[in-house]
C-alpha cells in the first residue's frame, strides 16, 4: 500500500527536510500526529512572535539550534525566569504552559542544551539579570544578537561574558556600553571570532586594544562610527586571523594608522573604510601593498582624490572582486589603470567627478566581468557610455543610474539587448527615460528591483510592458512618477505576482480602483502610498482585505480615508507590524485611530501619529501601547 | 584489477541479475559486504524484489557510465534523466526509498525523498493525508492548538 507512514521515521524526516518553505512545514505538522512529531524534532530554527506560546514551544522543540525572539514583544526579565524554570507555572500565562501534544516526561529544558544562536535584538524590555540568566542556562551557546538595545551597557556586556563559548557577539547600537564593558566580554569570552560594535560611541582605544589582545581568533571585527584612533589600528594589526575590517565613519583615523595595518593582519580580505575623512590614497597603497589576496576594497565618500599610484597598485591584487570609491575625484587615466584588474565583478562609482563616457569604456574595455556597476549622479554620462557598459559586460545584475539625465531609451535598448541577466536596475531622477525605454528594457526577463522614482515621463503603458514580461519583479519604485494611475497597477496585479514592496507616493491618480487591483498582490508586504487622495475608505479596505501579509504601511497624507477603512486595516492587516505611519489623515476620528490602535497593539512595533492626536487620545491608550513596547513618534 | 568484474545479484524473489561490480559497488552495502569477503556469489538482496532491483540498477549504471564518459555528460541531461527516472507511481517510489535505503546509495535516496517532498509541496494538511491515505489522528483540541501555533505563534 502506498503509505506515507509506512516509511520509517528517519526516512520521514529526509522528506521533510525536502520542503523548503515555511507554509509546507506549517502544513505538515498539522497532518497527524507522527508528523507533528517529526517537525517538532527536526526543525532547527524558529522566530517567535507571541511570547504566550514562547514556553510550549520550546519544550516541543528540544532540538533547536536558533532562536529568534527580536520580533517578540514583552521579552523581558520576568518572561525570561519563567521560561528556564524546569516546573510549569501556568498562571504566568493565559494558556497552558506545556501542550498536549508532548509527550510526558520531557524536559522542558532540553532546548537550552541544543541552543548555538540566540537573536535578541531590539529586546529592549530585557535587563542584565535575564540575560545573564539565560547565557548561563545555554551554555553552549555560540552567537548573540543584542543589537539596537540601545539601553544596554557594562552591566548587560557582564552578562555576555559570562558565555565562555561564545564565538560571535553582535551588539550594534547598545549605546551604554563602554570600555570596562567590553573589556569583560574581552576577558570572558577568549573564543570569539566576529565581534560587531557599530555605533557603540563610548567605547573607544583602551577597549578595542584589550578585545585584541585576548581573543586572538578574531576573524571578523566592526568598529563602525566609533571614535578610535590610530591607536586601535596598531592593536588590530596584531590580529593573526583577521579577515574583514569595517571601519565605517571612523573619522579620527588617518594614513598612519593605515600603515601599521599595511603591516599586520596577514589574512584581511575584506576592508570597510567608507566615510574616513582622515585618510587618503597614501593610506590605501599601504593597505593594498600589504594585503595581495584583497578581496574588497570600500573607500566610499573617504577620498577626494583618487590617484593614478593607488589604482595602479590594484592591478597586482589578483582577487579583487569589489572596489568602492563613490565621491572621488577620478580622471580618464586612472580609469584606464583600473581596467587591468580584470578579476573585477563590483564598482562603485557613485558621485565620482570626472566620471567621463570615455573614462567608462576604457574601463569596461577590461573589466568584462562586472556584475554590479554604480553610477549614481554621474551626470555627464550618455547613451553611448551605456551601449559600451552592456557590450562588454554581458553579465551584469545590477546598474544604478541615479540622476543620470542624459540617458535616454537606446540605453534601455541597448540593456534589453545585451545584458539579460540584468535584475536590479535604478533610474531613479532619470528624466530622459519614457514608454518606448521600458518597453526595450522589457526583455530583462530576471529584473526584480526597478526603482523609477521621479520620472514624470512614464505612464501606465510603459509599465505595463514590464509587468507582462518581467515575472520576477519583487520591488518597483514609483514615487511621484505622476503618469502612473489605476492601470499600471491593474498591469503589476496580474503580471508580478511576486511584487513585495511598492512605493506609489505622490501617485495621485490612483483611485480605489487600483487598491483594489492591488489587493490581489499576495506578497505584497511593504508599501509606501503617501497623498493618495483619490483613496477612500474603500479602496484601503479592499487592500488589507487581500494584502495578507503587509507589514510595513506608510499613508501619510491620505485625506480621504475615513474611519471604515481604518476599521478594515485594523481587522485584516495582521501582520502590520513593523511600522504604521498613520499621519495625517484627516477623515479619521480620534474613536477610530483608538480603536484601531487596540486592535492592532500586540503586534504593532512602531506608529507614527499627528502631534494633535497627543492629547485627544486618552492616556490609557497610550499607555498600553507603550507597555506592550510599541513606539510612538509623535509628528 | 576488479573493475571489469562481474558479480550477480539475487533479488528477494529469487531473480538473479548479473552486473558490473563497478555498478554494483554504488550501493555501500553491497561494497562492504565484498570487501568484507562476507558476501556470497551470488549476493543476496533481502527486502528488494526484482521489479524494484532492475530499477536501481538502471540507476546505478546510468550514474557510473556518466561519471566515466569522456565529454562529461552534461549535468543537465542527467537531472532530466533523474527527473523521467523518479515518474513512477507512489508504490513503486516508496519501494526505491526503502531499497536505496537498505543498499546505501546516497544520491538515490536523496532524489527519492526529494520527489515525494516535491509532491506534497503546496498542498493543505487534507490534501497530503488523502495523497497519501494518512488517518488524522488529533483530537479536535490539538488540531486547533496546532493550527493557532501555526497562524500566530511563529514563523
Amino acid at each position: 500500500m502506498a503509505s506515507l507512514e509506512s516509511l520509517t521515521e528517519d526516512l520521514l524526516v529526509r522528506i521533510y527536510k525536502g520542503l523548503a518553505s515555511d507554509g509546507d512545514r506549517k502544513s505538515w505538522r498539522l497532518v497527524c500526529r507522527d508528523f507533528h512529531r517529526i517537525d517538532a524534532l527536526t526543525r532547527s530554527s524558529l522566530r517567535v512572535l507571541r511570547v504566550e506560546f514562547l514556553r510550549s514551544l520550546l519544550a516541543n522543540y528540544p532540538r533547536l539550534d536558533t532562536l529568534d525572539l527580536s520580533v517578540c514583544p514583552r521579552i523581558d526579565d520576568g518572561a525570561v525566569a519563567v521560561l528556564l524554570t524546569s516546573r510549569g507555572s501556568p498562571w504566568a500565562f493565559p494558556r497552558a504552559a506545556s501542550s498536549s501534544l508532548s509527550p510526558p516526561g520531557r524536559d522542558p529544558l532540553a532546548w537550552t542544551r541544543g541552543l548555538r544562536k540566540l537573536v535578541l535584538s531590539r529586546s529592549t524590555g530585557l535587563g542584565h539579570h535575564g540575560l545573564e540568566q539565560v547565557i548561563r542556562a545555554c551554555a553552549y551557546l555560540e552567537s548573540v544578537d543584542v543589537s539596537h538595545c540601545c539601553g544596554f551597557g557594562d552591566r548587560e556586556a557582564a552578562a555576555l561574558s559570562c558565555g565562555a563559548r561564545l564565538r560571535e557577539v553582535k551588539m550594534d547600537k547598545c549605546l551604554g556600553v563602554t570600555d570596562v564593558g567590553l573589556a569583560k566580554i574581552a576577558v570572558g569570552c577568549g573564543r570569539l571570532e566576529k565581534v560587531s560594535l557599530k555605533w557603540c560611541m563610548e567605547i573607544g582605544d583602551l577597549g578595542v586594544d584589550l578585545l585584541c589582545n585576548k581573543c586572538v581568533d578574531l576573524k571578523f571585527l566592526d568598529l563602525s562610527y566609533l571614535k578610535v584612533t590610530n591607536d586601535s589600528l596598531r592593536s588590530i594589526g596584531s590580529l593573526p586571523k583577521l579577515e574583514v575590517l569595517a571601519l565605517v565613519g571612523c573619522s579620527l583615523i588617518d594614513d598612519t594608522g593605515l600603515q601599521f595595518l599595511g603591516g599586520g593582519c596577514p589574512l584581511l580580505r575584506v576592508i570597510d573604510m567608507s566615510r574616513c575623512n582622515g585618510i587618503s590614497s597614501c593610506g590605501l597603497i599601504s593597505v593594498a601593498k600589504g594585503h595581495e589576496d584583497l578581496v574588497q576594497l570600500n573607500a566610499s565618500y573617504s577620498l577626494t582624490e583618487c590617484s593614478s599610484i593607488l589604482l595602479r597598485c590594484f592591478k597586482d591584487l589578483k582577487n579583487l572582486n569589489a572596489i568602492k570609491i563613490d565621491g572621488a575625484r577620478v580622471s580618464d587615466s586612472a580609469f584606464k589603470a583600473l581596467s587591468n584588474c580584470t578579476s573585477l565583478v563590483e564598482i562603485g562609482l557613485g558621485k565620482c567627478i570626472g566620471a567621463t563616457n570615455l573614462g567608462l569604456m576604457r574601463l569596461v574595455s577590461g573589466c568584462v566581468n562586472l556584475r554590479v556597476l554604480d553610477l549614481t549622479c554621474c551626470h555627464s554620462i550618455t547613451d553611448a557610455a551605456i551601449f559600451a557598459i552592456s557590450d562588454s559586460c554581458r553579465n551584469l545584475t545590477c546598474l544604478k543610474l541615479e540622476s543620470c539625465n542624459m540617458i535616454t531609451e537606446k540605453s534601455l535598448y541597448y540593456l534589453g539587448s545585451f545584458c539579460l541577466l540584468l535584475e536590479e536596475l535604478d533610474l531613479t531622477d532619470c528624466g530622459g527615460i519614457n514608454d518606448t525605454g521600458l518597453e526595450y528594457l522589457s526583455n530583462c526577463l530576471e529584473l526584480s528591483c526597478l526603482k523609477l522614482a521621479l520620472c514624470p515621463t512614464i505612464s501606465d503603458k510603459g509599465l505595463g510592458h514590464i509587468a507582462s514580461k518581467c515575472r520576477k519583479i519583487c520591488e518597483i519604485d514609483l514615487y511621484r512618477c505622476n503618469g502612473i494611475g489605476d492601470d499600471a497597477l491593474a498591469a503589476l496585479s496580474s503580471g508580478c505576482k511576486k511584487l513585495r514592496r511598492l512605493n506609489l507616493s505622490y501617485c495621485s491618480d490612483v483611485t480605489d480602483r487600483g487598491m483594489e487591483y492591488l489587493g490581489q498582490l499576495e506578497e505584497l508586504w511593504d508599501l509606501e502610498m503617501r497623498s493618495l487622495f483619490n483613496v477612500t475608505g474603500v479602496g484601503l479596505m479592499a487592500l488589507a482585505a487581500g494584502c495578507k501579509r503587509l507589514a510595513d504601511l506608510d499613508m501619510k497624507y491620505c485625506e480621504n480615508v475615513d474611519d471604515s477603512g481604518f476599521w478594515a486595516l485594523a481587522y485584516y492587516a495582521r501582520n502590520l507590524r513593523q511600522e504604521a505611519k498613520l499621519v495625517h489623515l484627516n477623515k479619521v476620528t480620534v474613536e477610530g485611530f483608538e480603536l484601531a490602535l487596540r486592535t492592532c497593539w500586540v503586534r504593532i512595533k512602531k506608529v507614527k501619529l499627528l502631534a494633535a492626536l497627543r492629547f485627544k487620545l486618552s492616556s490609557d491608550v497610550r499607555e498600553t501601547l507603550h507597555s506592550r513596547g510599541c513606539k510612538i513618534r509623535w509628528d | 584489477m576488479a573493475t571489469s568484474r562481474k558479480v550477480t545479484l539475487l533479488s528477494s524473489d529469487g531473480e538473479s541479475f548479473e552486473v558490473e561490480q563497478s555498478v554494483a559497488v554504488e550501493s555501500i552495502t553491497i561494497k562492504d559486504s565484498i570487501e568484507e569477503g562476507s558476501a556470497g556469489n551470488p549476493i543476496p538482496v533481502p527486502k528488494v524484489n526484482s521489479k524494484i532491483l532492475a530499477k536501481v540498477i538502471e540507476y546505478c549504471k546510468k550514474h557510473v557510465e556518466s561519471a566515466k564518459a569522456e565529454d562529461r555528460v552534461d549535468d543537465e541531461d542527467l537531472v532530466a534523466w533523474d527527473a523521467d527516472f523518479v515518474k513512477v507511481d507512489q508504490a513503486t517510489l516508496f519501494d526505491l526509498i526503502r531499497a536505496a535505503n537498505f543498499l546505501n546509495i546516497k544520491s538515490l535516496l536523496d532524489l527519492t525523498c526529494q520527489t515525494v517532498a516535491d509532491m506534497i509541496k503546496g498542498k493543505t494538511p487534507e490534501e497530503k493525508r488523502k495523497t497519501f491515505t494518512i488517518r488524522n489522528d488529533f483530537t479536535p483540541e490539538e488540531e486547533e492548538e496546532v493550527r493557532r501555533e501555526n497562524q500566530w505563534a511563529f514563523e
